[in-house]
Parts: C-alpha cells; structure tokens; sequence
C-alpha cells in the first residue's frame, strides 16, 4: 500500500514536471542560413555550466562547424587539423572589445581549450587566414538552439515562465522579444542586416 | 636640335620610370582555387610571406596535404587506374578545375619637379613646331596583365604571365614569364625533397630580390643598371640584371629556411647587332643570336633564428599570438657570367668581325627580419672586358682596353605597420664611371653629377583591399648638371630632379 502511493506520487509529480516544462519554436526569418535563438538572462537565476566540450575544428581552411552554442561557462576546444598552421582569436565577445583574446598558436592535431563566460556572439577569426570565420554563440542559459537552414527553431525543456527570447544571426542584428512560455510556445523572429 | 633631343630623352627616361615598375604578379587564381586571401601567401602582394614562398617552392602547391585545400577539384585527365598501365611514369596528370587566370592592372599619377624641364631650349626655326616638355602632374596607364599558374599535379607547375598593354598600348606588351618547372626531381635519386627542381622556358633569373614581384613603383637602380659602351667602350652590353632569360634552370632548397641554390644556363642575353639578314631561318620563325650560353647561379643560407627547433624549422613560426614570418638572417651570393656580342666591318678586308666580350656580374645580398620588419640590401659588381677594334681605320681583330666596370646595390627596410599599411625606405646607388663618362655629357636625365648616382625613396602603400593596393612614393634623385666650369670640371648650377609617384593596381 505504501509503495502503491509513492509510486502515484511519483508520477503525479512527473506529470507536474512535464507540465510545467514547456518548448518555444518558431522561425527565423529575413536572413539566409543558420541562426541562433537562446533565452536571455533569467534575473536571480543561476545554472551550472556544463561539463562537456565541444570541439571547433579547422579544417580546410574553415571552422568547422561554422557556428556553435554553448551555455556561458562552457568550455569550447579548439582543434587543428590542418597541415598549416593556424590561430585563433577574437576581437570582441558580445560586441565588447575588451574582452578579444588571442589563443596563439599550437601543433596539428592539438587542442587548445578556452571556457567563455561571458555571454554573447564571439566572432572567431584566424590572423593567418582572414577568409576563416567562424562564432561561438554564448547564452547566458541552458535553453537555446541553432536553427536549420530554413531558420525552423525549437528549444525544449523550458521552463514555464516569462523570459526575453533574443534571435541571432550572423551579420545580422540581433533582435529580441518578451515570450511568455506555458507549454508550448510560439516566437518569429524577422532579422535584417 | 641638342635640347629637344635632350627633352625626348627626358620624357622617354620618366615614362620608363614610371613604366619599369616591374611585372609583378599576384595570382587570385589561387585564391578561387583554394578559397583563400591574398594575404595567406603575401605581405604587401606581391611581395611573399613564408608561407608564399614555401607553397612557390612546392610548385604552386600547400607543402603539405594540398588536395585537403583545393576547393575547386581538378580534372583528372584520366582515370586513376590508367596509372596502373604505366606505374612508372606520372601520365596523366590533371588540370586545375577552374582556369587559373589573373588579371592585373595598374595605374600611375606623378609629379616631377619643374627642374626636369631644365634642359629645354626652344630649337628649329621661329614658330616650328618643338617636342612636349616634361608635365609637371601626369596621370599614365600602366599594365594590363594576364597571368596564368598552377599545377599539373604530379610536381609539375606552370606560370605564364603577358603584359596585354603597356602604358595604353597594347604593341607595347611582352611575355613576362612563361616556364614549366618540375618540381622535387630528386626524389627520382633519393636526395632529400626538394633538393632539385628544374625549370625551362622564359623567367626572371632566381634574384635575391625579385624584380618581377617587387612591391616597390620604381625598380632597383643597379638592376636596370648596363654598361653602355659609347666612345670609350666599343660594344654595347645592355644587359641588365632584371632581364628576364631563356633556358633551363636547376634549383633546390627552400626558400624559408636552410639552404636554396640555383644554376641557370640561358640564352646570351644581350642585344648587341645581329646578324641581318638572318643566315639561318629557324622552324618557328624566331631567331636570336645566342651562340653563347650565359650562366647565372645563385646560393643562399638563410638562418631562422626562434630558439625552439619545431618552430624554426617548420614554415611559419610560432608566435604568441599566431603564426608569423620566422625571425631570421639571409646571406647569399650569385654570378652571372655571360658574353656581348658584336658584329664589326672588317674593313677593307671585307670580313665580319665578331666581338664577343665576356662580363660578368657578382654580387651578395642579405635580409633579416623580424616580425614585419624587413631590412634586406644587395651589393652588385659589374665586369666587362673591353674589346677595340685593332686598327679604327682597318680593324682585322680586337685588342683589350681598359675594363668597364661599375658597382652598386641598394638597402631597403620595410615595415608592415598594419596589416593594410607598408611602409618602405630604399637607398639606391650605382657607381659607374662608364655611365658617368659615357653619358653626363649628354645631358642625359639620370646622369649624375658624379659617376656616383644615389637615390633615397621613401614610401607607404595601403591595401584599401586584399586585391587592391594604393602605392606612393617620392624618389630624391642624384644631382644633376647642365653645364660644367671648363676649367675645373664642376658642374654648375647643379639641380635635382626628385618625383613623387602614386599608382593604383588591383588585380582579380
């Protein structure tokens, strides 16, 4: 009897869960190829950041892949597969110069890794290279994703809540807007240059 | 009539000034096929980085990996497994994917000091019609060039370049460069790669300093620098060390780092008389009067000087915040040796008489840099033997005269402050007693008021793109003279002729 109830609780409280934990999707628009949409910073609100890295590569003269999230404390390693040397560094994070840093340089098939706490678009360049271009998207929380090609977005596990969703793209400027989410939420973004 | 002549020499002078800024040559052929910047293999195009130099040495090719960076996949002129019908040999080779062409043009402004017009005195009749005067401000075209590289694969590269017009005129072109290099043939006898290359056709002769790519709007002095017979000399030797040549050349090492020889054997290449009507018809119709073979070599050991090995030895150095140009010194040599050939009225005798006198041209040359400074200079000895007639009247032979001899070089430091802005300082010299004997009295534009010509040029150029560069310069010339004090041989009222020149290029 005893385990017949906590197991009803159990899923009571697992159905609550599901409930309060809602999806924004929507389409990113005015703009070609990838973007990213991340839920801004969620006042009194903290998460831990993640423990795994991901991995930029250059390869061909390209970072690959072009554009990557990651949750702000995120460590990202820098890879080199190229048979020519490379660096990378970037000029601000989030627009703001005084955070450029410059990786230096390293052997082929060596990673250098580099956790970014700070939020905000980190334009990657190559000093040696300056065709290469790649970013690193910093969000400031856990929700967040990269859209396809056709600029389709969804982002799970949100919590129920009201947040300012901001829409990111490449040369573009950013744009944001007040989302409420309860369940499943709907948020267009139209960008311009 | 001696002033208009003058003038004409003096324009011609200042149009080949702003003319002879040299083919260089920078090739977005590479960059669509490898989808990357000019600035991956140039400085200040075209003037070479290390990596530049190391992918010219590879034979237009990435050292290493190469085919991981083509963008553009070349044509297979036939199926891989053809090479299993001839496992030895390197046929078929492929193409480049797109057609590997450049284009260049260029253009100039200057202006010269009001002093070039010194030299004109009205002649001729009241009211005849007198030659132009020097402008003061000009605007010239410049090159429109075409030029072609790449590679076969299979270690064999191409480049041709041509120079459709010239200064507007499209009789003015000529081919620049045009070779085949086959590149790493030692690996065929088990020497070290790249320890041997050969090339044949048409090119620029391995330089210290290049010429043909040289970022600078006027060329070296001592590279246009001939010795000019006239009175006292009896044949012409025009050559000049910025002569391009034809022949083979065998080359090894590299040019960013260790060792780097060349042995080159090409076509006499002076233009003393010769031989008209032409005895010999050749099957292609062209001719030319190269019964001697001149030779150019040239070594060089260049020491990359950061402390960890890896670093030193690989293409580019490691630096703290990227990789960079190695820090290091150069030091080389070269020779040419070669023979001027002219032909002579035997008199009454009735014979042809053949002067061929033998030159040649030494010198040494080192660079050192250090991140974006580059200080490099050369100094250059010139030979020749001087050939008279035996007897001015009725010559049968030569007899030997005094030598003609001349020397010089140049030291230039360039300092790339910003990616996008050169800044050059050069110092030009020639001492040449032949030049000062043969045309100061002449009045000739560049002749000196010594037989010592020195020339300091400060410049800056701006890449306003990758693609596109600005180029400014002001030339302090050497002092020159109208007339000289009969009794003491001064020149009088000497006066200098300085130019400020800007020129625009892009190439696409």
């Amino acid at each position: 009897m005893k385990r017949t109830f906590m197991m009803v609780m159990l899923v009571v409280a697992m159905m609550s869960l599901a409930a309060s934990a809602g999806t924004i999707s929507g389409k990113v628009s005015g703009v070609s190829g990838e973007s990213v949409v991340y839920v801004d910073t969620v006042a009194g609100k903290t998460f831990p950041a993640p423990t795994a890295k991901p991995v930029i590569d250059q390869k061909g003269l390209m970072f690959v892949p072009h554009i990557v999230v990651v949750q702000q404390g995120t460590t990202v390693e820098f890879l080199n597969s190229d048979k020519v040397a490379h660096n990378v560094f970037w000029p601000s994070v989030g627009g703001n110069k005084k955070l450029t840093h410059n990786l230096g340089t390293w052997p082929t098939g060596e990673k250098r890794p580099f956790k970014f706490d700070n939020p905000g678009a980190v334009p990657l360049l190559c000093n040696v290279h300056p065709e290469m271009a790649g970013y690193v998207v910093v969000s400031p929380t856990p929700y967040f994703a990269l859209t396809d090609i056709s600029g389709a977005y969804k982002i799970d596990n949100v919590p129920d809540g009201s947040y300012t969703v901001t829409a990111w793209h490449e040369g573009a400027k950013n744009q944001s807007k007040p989302v409420a989410v309860a369940g499943d939420s709907k948020a267009d973004f139209t960008l311009s240059k | 009539m001696e002033m208009p002549r003058r003038v004409s020499v003096l324009f011609t002078l200042v149009l080949t000034v702003v003319l002879l800024t040299g083919t260089s040559n920078a090739i977005p052929a590479f960059s669509r096929q490898y989808g990357t910047s000019c600035t991956t293999c140039h400085i200040d195009f075209p003037k070479l980085n290390d990596f530049g130099k190391a992918f010219k040495d590879a034979g237009f090719k990435f050292p290493k990996a190469d085919e991981d960076f083509i963008k553009v996949p070349q044509v297979m002129l036939g199926a891989p497994a053809q090479k299993e019908l001839w496992p030895h040999t390197v046929f078929p080779g492929t193409i480049p994917g797109l057609p590997p062409v450049g284009l260049r043009y260029n253009q100039f402004f200057q202006y010269t000091s009001g002093n070039a017009n010194n030299y004109y005195q009205p002649s001729g009749a009241p009211g005849s019609v007198q030659p132009p005067t020097i402008p003061r401000t000009d605007f010239e075209p410049g090159y429109f060039s075409i030029f072609m590289a790449g590679n076969f694969g299979s270690d064999i590269a191409f480049w041709v370049d041509d120079d459709l017009s010239v200064s507007g005129q499209n009789a003015n072109g000529a081919l620049g460069d045009g070779y085949l290099r086959f590149v790493n043939l030692g690996r065929f006898f088990k020497l070290p790669t790249d320890a041997l290359t050969l090339r044949v056709g048409q090119f620029e002769p391995d330089l210290p300093f290049t010429q043909a790519r040289s970022i600078n709007i006027s060329p070296y002095d001592i590279y246009t620098q001939a010795n000019i017979g006239s009175s006292s000399q009896n044949v012409n030797n025009v050559y000049a060390l910025q002569d391009g040549v034809q022949g083979i050349e065998f080359s090894g090492g590299h040019q960013y780092g260790g060792y780097h020889y060349s042995v080159a054997v090409v076509n006499q290449n002076t233009s003393g008389n010769t031989a008209s009507p032409l005895n010999v018809s050749s099957p292609g119709g062209f001719f030319s009067d190269a019964n001697y073979k001149d030779i150019y070599a040239r070594f060089s050991y260049r020491f990359n000087l950061e402390k960890d090995p890896a670093s030193r030895h690989d293409i580019q150095a490691a630096g703290a915040s990227g990789p960079r140009d190695h820090t290091y010194l150069s030091l080389g040599t070269f020779y040419y040796e070669g023979r001027s050939v002219q032909r002579f009225n035997g008199g009454a005798a009735g014979t042809l008489l053949t002067a061929r006198e033998p030159f040649y041209r030494v010198g040494g040359d080192f660079s050192f840099n250090y991140r974006t400074f580059n200080l490099f200079g050369l100094f250059m000895y010139g030979h020749d033997h001087d050939l008279l007639l035996n007897s001015p009247d009725d010559p049968t032979g030569f007899i030997r005269g005094p030598a003609a001899n001349f020397n010089g070089g140049f030291l230039e430091a360039d300092y790339l402050a910003l990616p996008w802005v050169m800044t050059i300082l050069r110092y030009d010299r020639v001492q040449s007693t032949a030049d000062f004997l043969n045309q100061v009295a002449s009045g000739n534009y560049f002749s000196p008021v010594g037989s010592t010509r020195n020339r300091v040029t400060p410049g800056v150029q701006f890449l306003i793109h990758a693609n596109i560069k600005a180029s400014f310069e002001y030339a302090v010339r050497p002092k020159q003279a109208l007339s000289y004090d009969p009794t003491t041989g001064k020149p009088l009222n000497a006066f200098r002729t300085n130019t400020a020149t800007g020129a625009l290029e892009f190439v696409y």
